[in-house]
Formats: structure tokens, sequence, C-alpha cells
């Protein structure tokens, strides 16, 4: 790839080494010329720079070869714009579902009522992808979305779709709100979800439909349909069916739109023990063996460890093998709300087939301790970093990774930021998701500044975080293997201990000289339950342990997850 | 794949006791379950025919369970008198399976308690029959196999 300059910047028409500067990513943005640094500030807010070839035929003149292989799809940071300390962290949930769900109950108006007097700031309307959902309840859903925004107005409430994804798990798929968002989803639902299309068994056709769904979402965004979208896994590792080469293929279809996974599933009442009230069973719904359509993951796989994925918890596991390839894949917490613990509300009616939906839930009277679920914000947060907060802010905010996860509200604050040693700089350093992209030999460090929990949780009681780890792994590129799902070279490297009593706690982690690429996430725990993690103790001496089936107390057990900060060297 | 269980289990009758029953997950040629079975001498099961097709798929299923490399007994000798809580010494001593392991957790003991949720399903794993477990409640653990599947998306 050749740089740009001198090439005409009218045109976008990419192929070999005619990458216009804006575009080639191995000019870094101070050596731009003004305008085409503002050119290039413009794709990466739109999410087009690199990873977006597909989507870059928005661009006057579009000739775009939809096969090129990024550069390096997370860019960099836009210095203007996405400053480390402009951004307002904004709690949301991409993962809930209503009475238009043949298992769950509740009109939107129930959720985002809970979800925003937890402490939610956006939520994402997901019900099941379904025949009577694809007909009915797409749509019927709509209005009872727009009102609530109406009644709630400092609410973002977005219409989503839990998709069945041909050959695999349930997937988060939502749009940028417009004219267009529910003839979009409509279309999507019943032209690639495979309850909808009969497609679920694990066949490489059905996986090859999966991918031409995210095509299509794709080319909705590129076609100005809807102005983003956005995927993401859940639950990836709860059946074994979300194969480590499945998730690839959904990454590298639709970057800037397949952009991550659940780290820690819903349903986290679950695992409260039928002596203390509670129903006995799986955290996170996470109870179940191997099928014919799973792919060969070990058992450990099947259980969540401290509330988490194992593809998540697993330092040098899933995630960090996709990690290492150099290319962004987010993880989210979410509450997967379908029916509330403690709930006294019954379905206002039991055949969802009649309708295509439940009517509106109706007081019952007895307290049902058998589900399992949280409302949006009460346990698990998905924090978002935002230029503002508006619907794009939101969507732009998950696709540049700015992202942070917490249960049982564990921080009240947090920012993370890679920097040069010593720059002491307000502003200075790139957040969560971004990439420090420096000469071999600079030196960096890594400043993590903590709110700790002053006012209670909404289990009454002031967490106390215990210890923060910092997990570092090289970036070694495409593995030989795309069902590869672990990485050798990813271990915690360094634990801070957190003192009781302190409102701000900081710490500045010198990460030295820079020498190969690499990136660092940081996680933290209340330090109740931990253990050995499944690689090992050299790679993870004290990270969540697996999960008692029947004895899981979600507010016993609290942890955060950080994603990534890149570090390239140029 | 648990009807298909009890329907096998019934033919099996007064034999099941003798015998190795297991379920393969196969992904060739598409995504399905097998059964093996493994009978001493002397012991006749009327098993019905390969359906077309899964020939090659049911050598598969034969020669993991006669290599010990794979396959999911939930028939064996002494399954049904895996029931309660029971040592993990006393399970090697009531059935067919040969050791207990225990995932994400410190090893079992021969006095390590089992809770066995009265559903044990061994796995052949390295030429041994292998109960894998989880840690449960009070130091104990338990099959990482449930007595009953989390259905997706049911109406409850």
């Amino acid at each position: 790839m050749g740089h740009g300059h001198g090439h005409h910047h009218d045109e976008v028409g990419i192929g070999g080494s005619d990458l216009p500067a804006a575009l080639d990513l191995s000019t870094p943005d101070d050596e731009l010329r003004p305008d085409d640094r503002s050119r290039r500030a413009f794709l990466r807010r739109a999410g087009l720079l690199g990873a977006g070839v597909a989507a870059a035929g928005a661009l006057a003149g579009a000739g775009v070869g939809v096969g090129a292989e990024p550069a390096a799809a997370h860019g960099k940071d836009d210095d203007h714009d996405d400053k480390a300390g402009n951004l307002k962290w904004l709690a949301g949930d991409h993962h809930i579902h209503t009475h238009y769900s043949s298992d769950a109950m509740y009109r939107v108006i129930d959720q985002v009522q809970h979800g925003r007097a937890y402490g939610l700031d956006w939520m994402v309307i997901t019900d099941h992808g379904s025949e009577a959902h694809a007909k009915i309840g797409v749509d019927k859903v709509n209005p009872e979305i727009l009102a609530a925004r109406e009644a709630l107005k400092d609410t973002l409430v977005f219409q989503g779709l839990e998709w069945n994804i041909p050959a695999a798990e349930h997937g988060t798929v939502f749009v940028h709100p417009g004219k267009n968002e529910l003839s979009v989803l409509k279309q999507f639902e019943n032209d690639f979800d495979s309850s909808v299309k009969a497609a679920g068994d694990n066949t490489p056709a059905n996986e090859a439909l999966a991918i031409s769904g995210l095509n299509f979402l794709a080319d909705a965004v590129k076609r100005g349909k809807v102005e983003q979208a956005l995927f993401f896994a859940n639950h990836p590792a709860r059946n074994g069916i979300d194969s480590p080469h499945e998730i690839r293929g959904w990454r590298d279809a639709a970057p800037g739109i397949a952009i991550g996974m659940e780290g820690a599933p819903g349903h986290q009442a679950g695992g409260l023990s039928k002596a203390k009230g509670g129903a006995g069973a799986a955290r996170g719904a996470y109870g179940n063996s191997p099928s014919a359509n799973s792919f060969p993951y070990p058992l450990e796989a099947y259980r969540t460890w401290g509330g988490f994925d194992w593809f998540t918890a697993t330092v040098g596991g899933l995630w960090d093998s996709l990690l290492a390839e150099g290319k962004p894949w987010w993880i989210t917490a979410n509450s997967d709300a379908h029916t509330i613990f403690l709930e006294t509300a019954v379905r206002g009616s039991t055949d969802f087939n009649e309708l295509g939906y439940y009517l509106d839930p109706v007081h019952g009277g007895t307290v049902n301790t058998t589900n399992v679920d949280f409302w949006p914000g009460y346990y698990s947060k998905t924090h978002v970093g935002a230029t503002t907060d508006s619907y794009k802010a939101v969507m732009d905010g998950l696709r540049l990774g700015r992202i942070w996860v917490d249960h049982g509200g564990l921080l009240a604050g947090l920012d993370v930021r890679v920097r040069q040693a010593g720059d002491r700089s307000k502003d200075g350093g790139t957040p969560l998701g971004g990439t420090v992209s420096v000469k071999k030999g600079t030196p960096l460090e890594l400043v993590i500044s903590i709110d700790t929990a002053v006012l209670p949780n909404w289990a009454e009681f002031v967490p106390k975080l215990a210890r923060v780890d910092v997990i570092r792994g090289k970036v070694t590129g495409k593995p030989k293997d795309k069902d590869t799902f672990t990485t050798p070279n990813t271990r915690v490297e360094k634990s801070f201990e957190v003192g009781s009593g302190q409102k701000k706690v900081s710490f500045t982690y010198a990460l030295g000289r820079v020498e190969e690429s690499y990136y660092v996430r940081v996680r933290g725990t209340d330090g109740n339950r931990k253990g050995p993690g499944y690689l090992g103790v050299s790679v993870d001496a004290e990270g969540p342990a697996i999960d008692v089936v029947g004895d899981a107390d979600p507010w016993a057990d609290l942890w955060f997850y950080t994603n990534p900060i890149w570090v390239e060297t140029h | 794949m648990r009807a298909a269980e009890h329907w096998f289990v019934e033919l099996l009758g007064d034999q099941r006791d003798r015998v190795v029953a297991c379920t393969h997950l196969l992904r060739v040629p598409s995504p399905h379950v097998a059964f093996s079975i493994a009978l001493p001498s002397g012991v006749e099961v009327a098993l019905p025919p390969v359906p077309d097709g899964l020939t090659v798929a049911a050598a598969l299923a034969r020669e993991e369970h006669l290599s010990g490399q794979g396959g999911r007994a939930f028939a064996y000798p002494g399954r049904d008198a895996l029931v309660g809580v029971l040592s993990v010494a006393e399970i090697l001593s009531l059935s067919a399976i040969e050791r207990v392991t225990v995932l994400g957790g410190a090893p079992a003991t021969p006095e390590t308690l089992v809770e066995t949720r009265d559903h044990v399903r061994p796995l052949w794993m390295a030429r041994h029959l292998t109960l894998v477990t989880l840690p449960h409640v009070g130091g104990r653990i338990a099959p990482f196999e449930m007595p009953e599947e989390i259905p997706c998306c049911s109406l409850h």
C-alpha cells in the first residue's frame, strides 16, 4: 500500500496501492495534510476507516473492493473529538425481552422504566426471532418503543432483535433509529433468522446464511437505509454452538457491525440456592451439556466462571485468541431479562400463539422464586464512553470499543488509558478500544483511575473492590487454524491490591518500552471467589472460579472487565 | 435425545446392567447423535439397523467406544445403584466407573462426597470410564451433566 499523497481524493477507488491518504493507515494521523486528517477523522467517526472498506462506498464515486483486508480494523483515535477526557460514560443493556417473546412477559415501558430507575442510559429491546415475531411482534413492538422514547426522553431505547443466528446461538442485532429501522429489522428477520428459515443446525449452508445476514446489514448501512447497525453474539459458550471459526467469520464479514459478544450472560439470579429462597439453578442459565451441534469445546466452557462466559473469563482463552489477531472484538454484560426473580405480576394471557404476543402483565400476587433474571441495570451494566448522549454516540462508542462492564455496581466510575510514560496532560492518553501507535522503544504507561462505589448497590450493600489485574497479550496476527480458541501469549501480568476507604483509587503501571505490538486490558474483583484459570496458574493464578450450579450468589462474586487498548509499533 | 435414551434403556430391559451403552455426538455427514453398545459375550440385544447414509458415522461411533476415546455412557453396570450421596470410593466400587475428575476445582479423593442427583453419566476418556464433576456445595462434587437440559426459548 503506498502513500496516498498526490492522488485525487474525490473518488474512492480501492485496490492495490491506490488507497487515498485518509484511508491508508500506514500513514499516521500526524503526517496527513489537514484536509486528509479531517477526512480521516470523519471516516473514523463513521466507522468507515480501515475495516469499513465495504461501507466506504458511501463516499462519492465508490468502486469498492469488498474483499479487501483491513489494514487495522480498529483504527486510531480521533484526537479532536474522542479524547479520553471528553467521554461521557453511559450505562446500558443490549439484551432485553418483552411480551413479544414467547418466554418473556413485560411491556417495553416496564423494562425501560426499571432500567432507567437502576441507572441505565440506553437499552436495546431484543425479542426472539420467530415466525410469529417476524410477522407480528416486530411491527407491534415498534409503537411501544416510540411511546417509551416519548415518555422517558432522557433514555435511549433502540429496537433490536435477538437473532437466531443460523448454525449458531443467539445474537443481538440493532439499528440506529430512523424511518427504516422497522423495515430493515423486519426484512432481516424474515430472511435470516434460523427459526424462520429452519436453519438452526450446524451445517455449512446455515453458516453461510448467517454471513449473508451480516452482509445484508452492512449493505443496509452502506445504502443509507439505516445509519448504523450492530451485532453482538449473546451467551456464546452456553451450548458450545458458536465455533471459533464462525465467530471469526462474523467479525471478518462485517467489521464495524459484528463487533463483539457478551462477556457475561444475563440470568444472573439463576444460581441463588433453593435453601436461600432462590431458583437453585445454574448461574447465567449455563447448565447444559454438549450436543451434536456443539463445537468440541472442553466441558469447562459450559459453565460460568465468576458469572462470566468461559470465552471471556479464561485468560488466554477464546477472547484473547481473537484479540491476539489485532482485530477488535468487544465484550459486554446484559440482563437478558425475560421474567424477573421475585416478580409478583403474571402474564395477561397464556397463549402466545393466539396473538403472537402476551397481553400486558397483571398483578398475580404470588412471589415468583423460580424466575432467574434481574431487571436491566439492576446487576449487570455495559458502560459505553460516548461523546454525547445520543443514539449515534452510543453506537459509535460501542463500535470503538469504549466499553467496560461490571456486576453489582462494583465500580462507580472507571477511566483506563495508555499514554506515553510521564505524559501528565489532562486529556492525554488513549482510552479503551483505542490504539496507541508509537515508534519502537517508546516507554508507555497504563493509568487506571477508579471511582470506588460509595452508594449502596441494588442489593443494599456497598461493594468493595479488592484487586485489579492487568492482562497483556501479544498481537501475533492471524492464527493458522480458524478454530483456535486459546493463545499462549496472554497472561495476568500485574495485580494491584485495593485498600479500603478511598473514594478514588489510581494505579499507574509502567508498560515498558514498546518492542512489538500488544494489547492490554484490565479486570477487577471483590476478591470473594478466585482460583487458577483454565490455562493454569502461570497464566492466571487468581481468576474467577467456576460457578456452582444451584449455589451461586451473584452478589457475593463481583467482577469488572474492560475492553483492550492496543499498542502498535511503526 | 433423552427420549431416545429412555427408549433404548427400555429395549435393553434386564440386560442394561450388563452392557455399556453410549451416545456419541457426531458431525458427519451432518450433526446427529449415534448410539453404541458394548455387549459381553452371551448377551444379545435386538438393535434396529443402521440407517442409510450413516454407516461411516456408525463405524466412527463404534471406534470411539472401542478405543475408549469417546462416548457418553447412559447405561452401564451399576448405574441404578448410583443415587443419592455417595463417596468417590463407593462410586468406583459400585459401578463400572473407573475414575472421577473435577472441573475447575481440587481433585477428588476417595472420601470426597458426590451429590449424584440420581443422574450419573460417565464419559469414555483416554480409555477410562470417567465421571466428570464440578464443585458443589459444602465441599462436595456433583456430575457435570444435569438431569435436565435447559431448553432455549421454551414457553414457560
